[in-house]
Order: C-alpha cells, then structure tokens, then sequence
C-alpha cells in the first residue's frame, strides 16, 4: 500500500471518518427517500399545477401559465375575501381560545376535590370530530326555533334570532373556540406545572400582589407555551373546513380559503389550477400568520424589565 | 432590625397527626444569626415557613419585633428569604431579580437601580447584572439570591439551606462569606440547615429540632460541651460522640473494665432515677490510652492529618462495642493493633428511656 503511505496521518484520519459517515448514512436512505416522496411529492405537484391553466370539466389540454394563476387571485373578489375571512376566523378563534385556555388552566393548577375529573370533562371538546362539533353547534345550540341559545336568551326576555344566518363567521369562530380551548388550556397547564413553586413563593415575600406575580412572573415563564399554542392553532384553524361545511355551507362572509379552493376545484368549477395556486397560498398565509402572532406575542412579552 | 419570636407556634399539615413543628418556643434577638438544625423531617423548614408566612400557624404565635404576625401574609412581615434552589426569576435579568422586590414597594427606578448596584458591589455581582439566571453559575446564583435578599434592607433575614446546591469547596468559604456580611449588616437572621457543622461554625445560637419538637437551643460551645439530651449527644460533633448503654451496677456505671468517675450531680441523679439502664456519652478526644483501661482491638484509622481517629472493638456487657478515639496525627496505630483504652475527660450519662441529661449541665 504504498499510495496511501503517502497520505499524512491527518488525511488518513480524514479518509477514514468519512467511509464510516458513509457506512452509516447509507442504511437511512430509504427511510429518508420514503419521508420525502410522502411529504415533499403532494406539496411540488401543487405547486406545479398552480402554474398551470386546467380546467378539469373542459378537453382544453393543460397549459403553463406562470404566475397567472397568483395575479389572478388577487383580482378575483371573492378570493380576496375567503383570504379576509381566513385572517379574521384563524386569528380571532387563536387569541380567544388560548386567552380562555390560559384562564381555565389558571383555575385548574389549583389543587380541588375532582380536580382530574374535571379536567377530563373540559378536554372532552377537543376529542369530539369536528363535523360532528359544527352538527351538534348549529342544530343544538344556534338553531333558531330549537337552539339552547335562544331558549336561555328567551327566559331573560330577548327575541329569538338567526344566529348562523346573521352571524355565519362568528358562529364558526365560536364553534373553534369551543374546540380548540381545551387544547390550549392543556398546553398552559403543562407552563403552569412546570413552573417551580419556590419562585412562586419567593413572589410572595419579595411582597408581590397576585397581579403582579401573574403579570410579571407567570406570563413570561409561559411565554415559549403561548407561543406553541398560537402557532400550532394558527396552522390547524387556518385550513379550518368542516366547521364551515356543516354549520354554513360556505354562507356570506364565512368562506375562508380552504373551503374556497375547495369550491373552485372539487366543489364545481374544476379549476384545478387556480385552486393548487390559492392552496399554495394559504400554505404561505399560514407561515405568515404564525410569524405575526408570535412576534406580536413575543413584543408583549418581552416589554418591561427592571 | 429585629427581634423574632415563636410562642408554642405549631404546624399540624391537614390530614396528619403528627406536628411537623410541635410548640415551638424560641427567642431570638436583635441582630442574632440563629441556626435550626436538624435531620430531615426535623421540622426545621417548616418553622422557617412559618415565620416567612409561607405555611400556616395551626396554634400559638409568632412575633416580629414585637408585633403579631401570626396571621400576616409574607408580603407584610418584611422579611426576606433565599430558599434552597434560590428560586430566582428566570425571566428577569440579575439587576431585576434584585429590584423585583424594590419595583413591589413602589420605590422609583433610580434609587433601585442604586441600591442594587450597592448590593451588586458588596456582593461582587456588578459585571453580571444584565445577566440571566441561567448564564450565571451555582455560587454567583447563590449570591444573586443573597442580593435579592440584602436590597430590601429587611427586618430579618430567612435561609433555607442557602449553601446545600454548592461544592464542598465553595460552601466553606461562602460560608464564611455569609457570617461575615450578617455581623456588618447586624439583620436578625434566622438559617436553616441539616448539617450539624454548618451550624456549629455559623450560629451565635443553635437551635436543634427533631420531629418537630426543639431539643436544645444554646451555643455552638454549649451545645458541644453539654448535649441536653442524647439526640443532641448524638447530632452535634463529627464523628459522633461515643453513646454507650450500660445497665447501673449499684450507683456505678462501667465502661469496659472500670467504673465511670461521676461527679457529685450526676451521682445524685443517678442515685434519685429509677431508670435501669443509662448511657454513657464520650467525645472521642476524652478517650485515650491508658495503662489501666480496656483492651481493645483496632479495626479502622482514619487519617486526617492533623487528628487520627481509632475505631476499636470494646467487649461491654458480653458483647462488642465500636468507640471511636481521637489521637494526634502522628500516631503508628494501624488495624489489627490492641490498644488499651480508657476515659481522658468529662463523660456525660443520659438517661436510656427518656433521653435526659444526668446532673446539671457545666457552663
């Protein structure tokens, strides 16, 4: 082997670390082609047809079109107004499931009778399918001549009223609310028990209010928590459809943009192109979405020191 | 400054029996640094707790200069405390832990940004203040707790084994440390601790707990020259005193082969007990070799320099006992050696049964 005589030893060291990185890496290939060919292969053929004009209910062959499709969404109304809708449903049911979660968790890191019982029952929306949460919501509680809510609203003396018809987007949001409190409320909970007692204690005689503790202490321990909360609920509510499909069918002001593409492709118009294009953009709505929630978070959070 | 003090204070935790503190009687004075010591489950945090407010007082009372605050929350004992983990704010940075307590009180940004940076300085914090906790290691965490604690200018000082997360090392000297700045601050303090020499080397006054109820409180010296009862015989002092049972041969007691001299007191308590059986209490540096002691065999030395510790097998009473002897450091004695071993200062004798003390105690 007088070739490798040549080499310093350093070299050969080198040499020989990277056959055994080789060695290594080789058996995890398939494993690694496989995750790419099941995540990545979905999400480059959207992103392909969204450059294409196809028309799936016309023999007009499919035809490249570049950034067509995009400009066009921005044109077209009633995109622009599925894009408004989506904003307003993700972030509203976001901030006002984890305010409530972190209210409910508050009242759960105490120690009661029943505590795990309890905790059960709250959960228990969050395990309920999502069709059958927006069924049991417009048939049960906002129906207007059998709902709950109008049948409370009644003793109290208030008229009945129409509350999917009159508040499509709202309902929905509540219906999220409803389910997804529980999630957050399970996420602050785990903040909240993780957070040492001593610090608590040590609150307390430094002389803080229970304010002031929350405020100062709490919160920003809870902080990488809130931030999980947000972003995992922007990325789940911001592809919300079946609460829209069961409660309003997609009724006035309450289409976001995953049920949009929905109508634009399956649903009826077959325009399979512009639907990849819109879902390519909620892909990056939701990105962006999750960003601002966080760095709006994070400013609120980081605010006073000293 | 202040003086503190527990009136037959109690701690029963909801669903025991059991006192975790059982009418604690303690008087401690202005500018006083007092040691609880004890086992675990002695009780001595829980009475700690209970002066911070932090654990409720099921009977009797406990006074701060004078004043009831029995029932006061924390927040209006003004008291400081520096807990075991230091249970700092992991968010706020080193100047903000220590102004957290000064920003409560409503007191302006720039006198606490001035009395921290005061802190800071007798603590040699003043390069970490931007720091956070997490960045800073065991001892400058310690001294940041101490520095949340110095700010408030408080009435008393509360520590809940301060030194326990810190290496052998450093806890010696932050241990001086700490005596050091308590006599020039002069705040009552009160410092918990389950280590005996902790306690002797830092208290003007040591109060000993187990099982919730206070054995002795006294000097360190008292405390090592007149254990009030054997708990205390045996918890004070490394390694531990000698506590031999004997069974009373008349007014006698004898260990090994002789009869223990007693003084007058002891004598006339012994002779006034009905107790059968008693122990006898030797530090290990009053046993020594003596011509006409008990033969006994080595079986360890411990070297230590400056002091050589024997333990050697002693027959008592048909059986073996282990005694430990103190001798200079010099000593050739290895194992296996025989030794003849006899009492070489003051003894003290305990009742078995309840634990007492026999005779008054020397001063």
């Amino acid at each position: 082997m007088a070739s490798t005589s040549t080499l310093s030893r350093d070299e050969q060291v080198k040499a020989l670390q990277k056959k055994e990185a080789r060695r290594r890496r080789i058996p995890l290939l398939p494993a690694l082609l496989f995750t790419i060919v099941v995540t990545q292969t979905p999400f480059a053929f959207s992103l392909y047809f969204g450059f294409l004009k196809w028309r799936g209910n016309t023999p007009a062959p499919r035809e490249w079109i570049g950034f067509k499709n995009y400009t066009d969404a921005f044109q077209n109304m009633f995109f622009r107004e599925a894009a408004w809708v989506s904003i307003l449903m993700t972030v509203s049911a976001v901030l006002l499931s984890v305010i409530l979660g972190t209210l409910i968790a508050l009242l759960l890191d105490r120690k009661f009778f029943g505590q795990g019982f309890v905790r059960t029952l709250i959960i228990t929306p969050f395990l309920v399918m999502p069709v059958v949460a927006g069924l049991v919501w417009k048939n049960q509680m906002f129906s207007a001549t059998f709902g709950v809510i109008n049948w409370v609203i009644n003793i109290f003396g208030f008229e009945s009223r129409e509350w999917v018809s009159e508040f499509p987007l709202w309902t929905i949001v509540v219906v999220l609310v409803w389910q997804w409190t529980p999630f957050m409320m399970l996420i602050m909970l785990a903040g909240l028990q993780g957070q040492s007692s001593s610090v608590l204690e040590a609150a307390k005689v430094d002389g803080a209010s229970a304010s002031a503790t929350f405020f100062q202490i709490t919160l920003p321990h809870l902080r990488p928590y809130l931030e999980l909360g947000v972003l995992l609920g922007s990325i789940y509510l911001i592809q919300v459809y079946d609460h829209i499909f069961t409660i309003t069918g997609g009724g006035p002001g309450s289409t976001n943009i995953p049920f949009f593409v929905n109508q634009r492709s399956f649903g009826a118009a077959f325009a399979y192109g512009s639907a990849s294009a819109y879902s390519i953009l909620v892909v990056i709505a939701a990105i962006l979405i999750a960003n601002f929630g966080l760095r709006v978070l994070s400013g609120l959070l980081e605010g006073e020191e000293a | 400054m202040a003086e503190v003090k527990y009136e037959a204070a109690s701690r029963i935790y909801p669903g025991t029996e059991i006192a975790a503190v059982n009418e604690l009687n303690l008087d401690i004075a202005d500018g006083e640094l007092l040691v609880l010591v004890g086992p675990s489950g002695s009780g001595k945090s829980t009475a700690l707790r209970m002066l911070a407010g932090l654990e409720f007082v099921d009977k009797g009372s406990i006074y701060i200069n004078g004043k009831d605050v029995t029932l006061s929350p924390p927040q209006d004992r003004d008291i400081a405390m520096v807990f075991q983990n230091y249970a700092l704010y992991p968010q706020m940075s080193v100047a903000s832990n220590m102004a957290f307590a000064l920003k409560q009180q409503g007191i302006p940004k720039a006198e606490r940004m001035e009395r921290v940076k005061e802190a800071a300085k007798i603590l040699d914090l003043e390069p970490y203040l931007d720091r956070k906790p997490k960045n800073l290691s065991g001892g400058q965490r310690q001294r940041v707790a101490m520095g949340r604690a110095i700010v408030r200018e408080p009435q008393v000082f509360l520590m809940d084994e301060p030194l326990s997360n810190l290496d052998a090392k450093l806890r010696v000297q932050t241990r001086t440390e700490l005596v050091d700045l308590q006599a020039r601050l002069g705040v009552t303090t009160v410092y918990v601790t389950h280590d005996q020499v902790e306690a002797m080397t830092m208290g003007h006054r040591v109060a000993v707990l187990d099982h919730g109820v206070l054995q002795q409180v006294d000097t360190p010296r008292r405390l090592y020259s007149a254990p009030a009862n054997l708990f205390v015989a045996g918890f004070i002092g490394s390694p531990a005193m000698n506590l031999i049972e004997v069974d009373r041969t008349g007014d006698e007691l004898h260990f090994g082969s002789a009869a223990v001299p007693l003084p007058d007191d002891v004598r006339a308590d012994l002779r006034a007990s009905s107790s059968k059986r008693f122990v006898i209490g030797i530090r290990p540096e009053h046993l020594g070799q003596d011509q006409n002691g008990t033969a006994c065999g080595v079986t360890v030395v411990e070297e230590l320099g400056s002091d050589a510790f024997i333990h050697a097998s002693m027959p008592h009473e048909g059986d073996e006992v282990t005694v430990v002897v103190r001798l200079d450091g010099e000593t050739e004695i290895v194992r296996g050696d025989q030794l003849s071993i006899g009492i070489d200062g003051p003894v003290h004798i305990f009742d078995a049964e309840s634990g007492a003390r026999l005779g008054t105690p020397v001063t």
